[in-house]
């Protein structure tokens, strides 16, 4: 559904939600787009480029409390903790990263932790417009249909809306007084639409995102493993601001008395050292090239069957953050020009190995 | 999954014939979480999670010859197969036990070991390198492959032992042409979830705790980083 709200309908949504939610939303801090607690509808800035750390924190916390303990009694008691929130802001890569997370979190054994927050979630996208490391046009998240509850385009004199459930729509008709959408912003929107695609500095050189797990599949021996392995410093970083990374070390803290305690989950890195180590010393990703190659992997080959999906939203983030300039589309195209090479001739009685 | 309020889980394998009112659970201390078990005494309470994942195919194997091929700690879940195979003696061809170890001292359930060969294992068990409380073999675990006679078609062969074991037997495995589907490896992995979240069992699209421990090497041998 294609509502419009004018510039006055969007500052009332925005605030009516402030006032009525746990609200986060885009500030500027330090000079750069990120997601915080919002207030006041003044400290909203809405961000046409990719926050630096994804909003997956608010849905997936960096610490988050599983159980709380009593050593003394032998007694647990689950904890999931989920307030009412609004994210407001997110953009359509944002939206893709969480339809995924969502999928992982009722796969197998439902995670009521992440469930439980997700529900309670009311999500607001918004148009953006791609920095040098955005690739999402080549990736097919460019744009979303679902996972939101409003998306809104800026068009002249306010805002398309899309409700893309039914509590959007009740959200927009209480607090932004829409209308039916003119004919001339519909075209505009499809301009924008069609400008945007333009606009990338950053690509992928293959017509059809869905062979990427194949493609991938073929690049085990690559050399771009071991290059970027050299200067790779495993930091971990490009975990932290993934928005689909979202694998957890779990950990105890006791009380000082010894007596209470808690266990937590906490976001863990594939490219840390320690990652996939065992008691004993033995590691099954002991260099950084092989935990790279499972982090890239992660991302555009292993899980993509299960959950039906690449788990590379093109938003750059990893990229943007990497101090040593590891670039995620870059290295893909590395990879994409292997595997476009003809074959060479082997010269009679050598092999390729 | 077992664990200590306080000191967080390990992935641990049961080390008894399955049954629904008892486990025996052995474990090295190592780390601080299998420290802390080691200090409970009699009435005290540790905690437990699952099962998890999927183990041997007990049935299956049923009318075969079995060749247990253990090393360390890696008995420890062994002995739990060995059992059940033992309780349904009649159901199984021949077994065979080739077990490895560093040295004498590590030699794990030595009196089970005994009371195993008299109810019908043959037992092999080989130190790494000479020592002079020990009589019997030296040499790796795969010394005593070799001489092993095996009937490739009706044998299924069981690996647990260290990570670095398992290449080597499967090679020397190779010459006794047991399919692959008929070779059995349980993988160590580091674990956090046992529900196939966390990431750190995976390899590649596996995850090791639901999918696994226990993998045939045919499922398994195409996959870099498994063995």
């Amino acid at each position: 559904m294609m509502d419009f709200i004018t510039k006055k309908g969007f500052r009332n949504l925005a605030q009516g939600l402030i006032k009525d939610y746990v609200f986060y939303g885009p500030v500027t801090k330090d000079g750069f787009p990120a997601f915080s607690r919002i207030e006041e509808f003044s400290q909203l800035k809405l961000s046409q480029t990719p926050s630096h750390i994804s909003a997956k924190g608010f849905l997936f916390p960096p610490k988050e409390t599983l159980l709380r303990f009593d050593i003394e009694k032998g007694m647990a008691e689950g904890v999931a903790d989920a307030e009412k929130q609004v994210l407001f802001g997110l953009h359509s890569c944002d939206v893709h990263a969480i339809n995924l997370m969502d999928r992982v979190f009722s796969y197998g054994k439902p995670d009521v932790n992440y469930l439980k927050r997700r529900e309670n979630t009311i999500i607001v996208g918004t148009e953006c417009v791609p920095d040098e490391y955005c690739f999402c046009a080549s990736i097919g998240t460019m744009t979303v249909d679902e996972g939101f509850d409003i998306f809104l385009h800026g068009v002249k004199g306010g805002f398309i809306a899309r409700a893309g459930s039914g509590r959007g729509r009740s959200l927009l008709k209480k607090y932004a007084s829409p209308s039916k959408t003119k004919r001339a912003a519909l075209k505009e929107l499809e301009r924008l639409t069609e400008k945007k695609k333009t606009l990338f500095k950053a690509r992928l050189d293959i017509d059809d995102p869905s062979l990427l797990p194949l493609v991938y599949s073929f690049a085990d021996g690559h050399p771009v493993w071991e290059k970027i392995g050299a200067v790779c410093y495993g930091c971990g970083s490009c975990n932290n601001v993934c928005p689909t990374c979202y694998c957890f070390d779990v950990r105890d803290e006791v009380s000082m008395d010894l007596k209470k305690g808690t266990r937590s989950r906490v976001w863990d890195g594939c490219t840390l050292e320690d990652f996939a180590k065992v008691t004993g010393g033995m590691n099954f990703r002991k260099t950084r090239a092989d935990r790279l190659r499972h982090r890239f992997n992660r991302k555009f080959r292993y899980l993509a069957d299960r959950f039906k999906g690449l788990f590379c939203v093109g938003c750059g983030r990893c990229s943007r953050t990497c101090l040593v300039k590891i670039n995620i589309s870059e290295v893909t195209n590395e990879i994409l020009r292997a595997s476009k090479e003809r074959p060479l001739a082997v010269p009679a009685g050598k092999s390729k190995g | 999954m077992v664990g200590l309020p306080g000191y967080g889980e390990a992935p641990i394998s049961i080390s008894s014939q399955p049954s629904p009112d008892m486990v025996d659970l052995c474990i090295k201390a190592a780390g601080d979480l299998t420290n802390a078990l080691h200090r409970l005494r009699k009435g005290d309470i540790l905690w437990v999670r699952g099962p998890f994942g999927r183990g041997f195919p007990v049935e299956e194997m049923k009318g075969k010859d079995l060749l247990f091929i253990a090393g360390g700690i890696g008995l420890i879940p062994m002995r739990s197969l060995i059992k059940s195979a033992l309780s349904q003696r009649k159901s199984f061809g021949r077994l065979t036990l080739l077990y490895g170890v560093k040295e004498p001292g590590e030699v794990l359930f030595k009196k089970e070991l005994k009371e195993w060969e008299k109810r019908g294992v043959e037992v092999n068990v080989t130190i790494d390198r000479p020592h002079p409380q020990w009589r019997g073999n030296v040499g790796v675990v795969t010394t005593l492959i070799g001489p092993c006679k095996v009937d490739e078609l009706k044998t299924s062969a069981v690996i647990i032992g260290p990570h670095v074991m398992y290449k080597y037997v499967i090679l020397s495995l190779g010459s006794k042409k047991i399919r692959g589907e008929d070779i059995f490896l349980s993988l160590e992995r580091r674990m956090r979830c046992g529900m196939g979240k966390c990431g750190h069992c995976q390899i590649q699209s596996v995850y090791v705790c639901q999918e696994g421990p226990v993998f045939r090497l045919s499922e398994i041998r195409h996959l870099r980083e498994a063995i």
